[in-house]
């Protein structure tokens, strides 16, 4: 006992408790309720048999009704469009922040830090202002477009099917790209100031050395930054809440709203949680590729 | 063009582009104030005429926003203090060895980090149903929320951990100290501004979340401030200027400590998030 308690205090003891409780914990609220999740979505899980472990066994049934069903296709079409847009524009218009804040002049660090507001407000609140931005007859984005000429009429981005996914993307890639500019300009701050200098002896134009200096240079950051990308992305929930609720008709639902929809709204937790089994184990291969992306990182 | 000149025009371009990015919170600040049939007005005013001061006394009252921000604080106090007490050492361990089995656990940890809520509660909601703690629905969320911050708060936590030389530790190890005194007196207050940044941060995200409190908390009293806007946002809403009311009360302070302490936040942020 006493050697036990002192091993606590002075050994190997006390980083062994440190790191397990912690472990525990996540084991018992993550580990646990992934498994199952698993265990549901071949179960029929329904509100009343939602407080016994002893529930009916179907087999893959709930992965063939979710993968008959005729919204399936169209809302995993949505999650993949939804997905690729704002990675796409979230990391484009982060890269070219990031490099224009490269350049030094003073106030850069500071000015470049405010744009991180975007990533520290609530999800509700950036929705919610969204949701007014976005409204059809009296949004100013619709103003500020139809008085650059862009569009004619009013688009109506809630509530026309054509358009109401594209109303989440421009939030969203809004809202992440923040984020993709401060984890980019660390990439760039990591790049040797003299391999510069040493192209533009040589004659090398700025075109050529972003071609040939920055983006291979950049190539781990940019892994890491697009699979983490791709991860939050595939998190991104209250902006649904908050501006479409997945509709109208379903235009504008993604798989990780859906799920929800199915469990919350529908009660059917057995299906909720079919999808999420299938998004999760998308999850986690994206998360594979930034994890290895990110080990030859030089750790500090 | 002398570089003074060069800097004056970069400066004036960042400001730009800073402006143009950050308009939407502008115009949650101007629709908030304006008047309930200003802010249909074509075109939209970018200054509002007659600026409604009132509004913020008026929707506190309306929306019971005292109970909302009350419950919010009491979440994001709570997955705070949880995340930091089981975060910390368990950052400091991974920090201090470098083996395979460290490795492993750093892995599992970034691979928690990227679960989605909205596909979790699902399987949250029915075991905390089973095991009963449904009936104390802000635990089941702070326990919930903490699960889904302390990957990120190890990861950057870590990071402040590996830049504490060893050797400090192991002189105080020296002089006498146990290793809880060395750990206690010596590796914490050397580290104690990445916590307390790191902390903050969790406080924000815990003081905005919505996907678990809006599936497991029903009881409105128990609800926090953003469940409480988006039931404040119906379909076919028009007090948009109530709305905008809501929303700036809610988000200002968030915003005022972000502003307070966005250097450290941005460099904790990017020390620790690519490691």
């Amino acid at each position: 006992m006493n050697r036990l308690l002192s091993g606590l205090r002075d050994g190997k003891g006390f980083d062994i408790v440190l790191v397990t409780v912690p472990l525990l914990f996540l084991f018992a609220l993550s580990g646990l309720p992934l498994i199952y999740n698993v265990v549901m979505s071949f179960q029929e899980v329904d509100m009343f048999s939602l407080g016994t472990f002893a529930r009916p066994w179907v087999g893959f049934n709930n992965y063939i009704a979710v993968f008959s069903q005729p919204e399936t296709w169209p809302i995993m079409r949505n999650t993949l469009v939804f997905v690729v847009v704002s990675i796409a524009g979230q990391f484009a218009i982060g890269f070219g922040l990031a490099l224009f804040f490269t350049l030094k002049f003073p106030g850069a660090s500071y000015i470049r830090g405010l744009f991180l507001a975007s990533w520290v407000m609530p999800g509700l609140v950036v929705g919610a202002i969204w949701n007014w931005i976005l409204a059809g007859d009296f949004g100013v984005l619709n103003y500020i477009l139809k008085s650059l000429g862009i569009i004619s009429e009013n688009i109506f981005w809630r509530s026309d099917t054509a358009w109401s996914l594209w109303g989440v993307v421009i939030a969203n890639i809004w809202n992440g790209v923040a984020f993709n500019m401060i984890l980019l300009a660390v990439g760039l701050a990591g790049i040797p100031r003299d391999l510069y200098e040493a192209a533009a002896l040589d004659g090398a134009t700025a075109w050529q050395r972003f071609w040939t200096i920055t983006l291979p240079m950049m190539r781990s950051t940019i892994g890491a930054v697009i699979s983490l990308g791709l991860i939050f992305t595939l998190q991104q929930f209250d902006l649904f809440a908050a501006i479409t609720s997945g509709g109208p008709a379903n235009s504008s639902n993604v798989a990780q709203y859906w799920a929800w929809e199915q469990s919350f709204r529908q009660y059917d937790f057995a299906k909720g949680s079919t999808i999420s089994v299938v998004m999760i184990a998308v999850v986690l291969v994206a998360s594979i590729i930034y994890v290895r992306s990110t080990r030859h990182e030089v750790r500090g | 063009m002398t570089e003074k000149w060069t800097n004056r025009i970069l400066l004036l371009v960042a400001l730009a582009l800073a402006a143009l990015y950050l308009f939407p919170l502008y115009w949650m600040y101007v629709t908030s104030l304006k008047t309930g049939s200003e802010i249909f007005a074509t075109p939209p005013g970018m200054v509002p005429t007659n600026p409604q001061w009132g509004v913020f006394a008026y929707v506190w009252e309306l929306r019971g926003m005292g109970r909302f921000l009350w419950n919010s604080a009491i979440i994001a106090s709570g997955t705070m203090a949880l995340t930091a007490i089981l975060g910390t050492g368990c950052a400091y361990v991974l920090a201090r060895y470098r083996n395979i089995w460290i490795d492993v656990a750093l892995f599992l940890v970034l691979m928690l980090q990227v679960l989605p809520a909205s596909l979790m509660i699902t399987p949250l909601f029915v075991g905390f149903s089973q095991f009963g703690l449904l009936n104390h629905p802000q635990l089941a969320v702070i326990l919930a929320v903490t699960a889904k911050v302390m990957p990120f708060f190890v990861v950057l936590v870590r990071a402040t951990f590996m830049s504490v030389p060893g050797e400090l530790e192991e002189a105080a190890l020296v002089d006498g100290n146990s290793r809880i005194g060395a750990f206690w007196f010596i590796v914490l207050p050397l580290a104690r501004n990445g916590i307390l940044v790191s902390a903050i941060l969790i406080f924000m995200q815990a003081f905005g979340e919505f996907v678990y409190s809006k599936s497991i908390i029903q009881a409105v009293e128990l609800q926090p401030a953003s469940v409480g806007l988006n039931a404040f946002m119906g379909p076919n809403t028009t007090e948009w200027n109530n709305i905008m009311a809501y929303a700036t009360i809610y988000v200002t302070p968030i915003l005022a400590i972000f502003v307070i302490l966005q250097r450290r936040i941005v460099s904790g942020l990017t020390s620790g998030a690519l490691k």
